[in-house]
């Protein structure tokens, strides 16, 4: 990251991104990068959870996130947050970016992994995923938005590549501060998390 | 003495042979643990600004050369080819056990995920490639 980005992003006092939720109660920074195993997930994804609107895509997301931002100008607290992606079957993970920037730190190469070990899994074979990306509310709207594309995208990256995850099954989109876990306490690091979020059938060609 | 001797022998062939056995490919998220611990300060010290994908972590690292560890050059590599191994043998699982799934369980419906229980409960009499395949695949 060259010096520019690094004055622009340090306003966003945003952060290494952590990402722990739901699935995964569990207790301190150790036990949560080894504790949401491949097998939690594929059960999590595979659950009898809210059907995806047809068609719902990386894109359809990225333009309800636009959207969003217009409907509900001012502090957070009076929003009600994005809720399209509410009820599908997801897992919140925590991984650990470097200060203001996309960069994965090594302690989060596992907490992927399984991810990967979900995804590769035959029950998850005909269906279509998201990775998401959210920050806090710490720091400016816009560029929270843009840093959490840039998280979600690395994380696809590392799927579609090293861990060898068919790129056209996953797609990765920003939804910055738009979908916070926690609205009355919009810096509140829980916030600041990666989802997979199972998002429908997988159906080659389409 | 000398009985003695091939019974050690005997036995360390087995476990050699076990060890082979069980040699399957490991985890994506054992792989991503692997890389972490025996790189993990590597790349914090010397490639900082690249990430894991794309292949930008494994050019930073050739590049920055006896800086790292030998430890890590070797895991790295173990990664690489347990992952590859396991990908192609996910792939291969369909074909190499298609006459299994025939023979032992009917009334799957193809291409439905819980032929893969099937297969595991039936272990015993599934075909070798097959049982190979499903522990390379780590789907069982």
């Amino acid at each position: 990251m060259d010096r520019k980005n690094v004055m622009m992003m340090s306003r966003i006092s945003g952060i290494a991104l952590a990402l722990t939720v739901s699935v995964a109660t569990l207790v301190g920074p150790a036990s949560a990068q080894t504790a949401l195993s491949g097998n939690q997930i594929v059960s999590t994804m595979a659950s009898a959870a809210r059907a995806a609107p047809p068609g719902l895509s990386a894109a359809l997301i990225r333009q309800a996130v636009q959207q969003h931002m217009i409907d509900n100008p001012g502090m957070p607290i009076t929003w009600k947050p994005l809720d399209l992606l509410n009820g599908l079957a997801q897992v919140d993970v925590q991984v650990q970016f470097a200060l203001n920037s996309a960069i994965i730190r090594p302690e989060s190469y596992a907490t992927i992994g399984s991810i990967a070990d979900a995804l590769h899994h035959p029950i998850l074979a005909g269906y279509k995923f998201v990775i998401t990306g959210n920050t806090d509310t710490t720091g400016n709207r816009a560029d929270n938005l843009k840093l959490s594309q840039a998280r979600a995208d690395a994380v696809l990256e590392a799927l579609t590549t090293t861990y060898l995850v068919d790129p056209a099954r996953v797609e990765a989109v920003g939804l910055g501060e738009e979908a916070l876990e926690d609205v009355q306490n919009p810096k509140n690091p829980i916030n600041r998390r990666v989802q997979l979020i199972n998002i429908g059938k997988y159906l080659p060609g389409k | 003495m000398k009985l003695t001797t091939i019974g050690m022998a005997a036995a360390l062939l087995m476990s050699a042979g076990l060890a082979c056995a069980t040699a399957q490919t490991i985890s994506y998220s054992d792989a991503g643990a692997l890389l972490a611990s025996s790189c993990g300060k590597d790349i914090e010290k010397y490639c900082p600004k690249v990430n894991l994908g794309g292949g930008a972590l494994k050019d930073c690292m050739q590049q920055q050369g006896t800086k790292i560890s030998a430890q890590c050059v070797t895991d790295y590599r173990t990664v690489v080819a347990s992952l590859s191994k396991r990908a192609a043998a996910q792939a291969a699982v369909p074909g190499l056990c298609k006459n299994d799934v025939v023979r032992h369980c009917q009334g799957m419906v193809a291409g439905d995920a819980h032929f893969l229980g099937c297969l595991n409960a039936a272990r015993r009499v599934v075909t070798a490639a097959c049982t190979q395949a499903l522990t390379d695949a780590g789907w069982n």
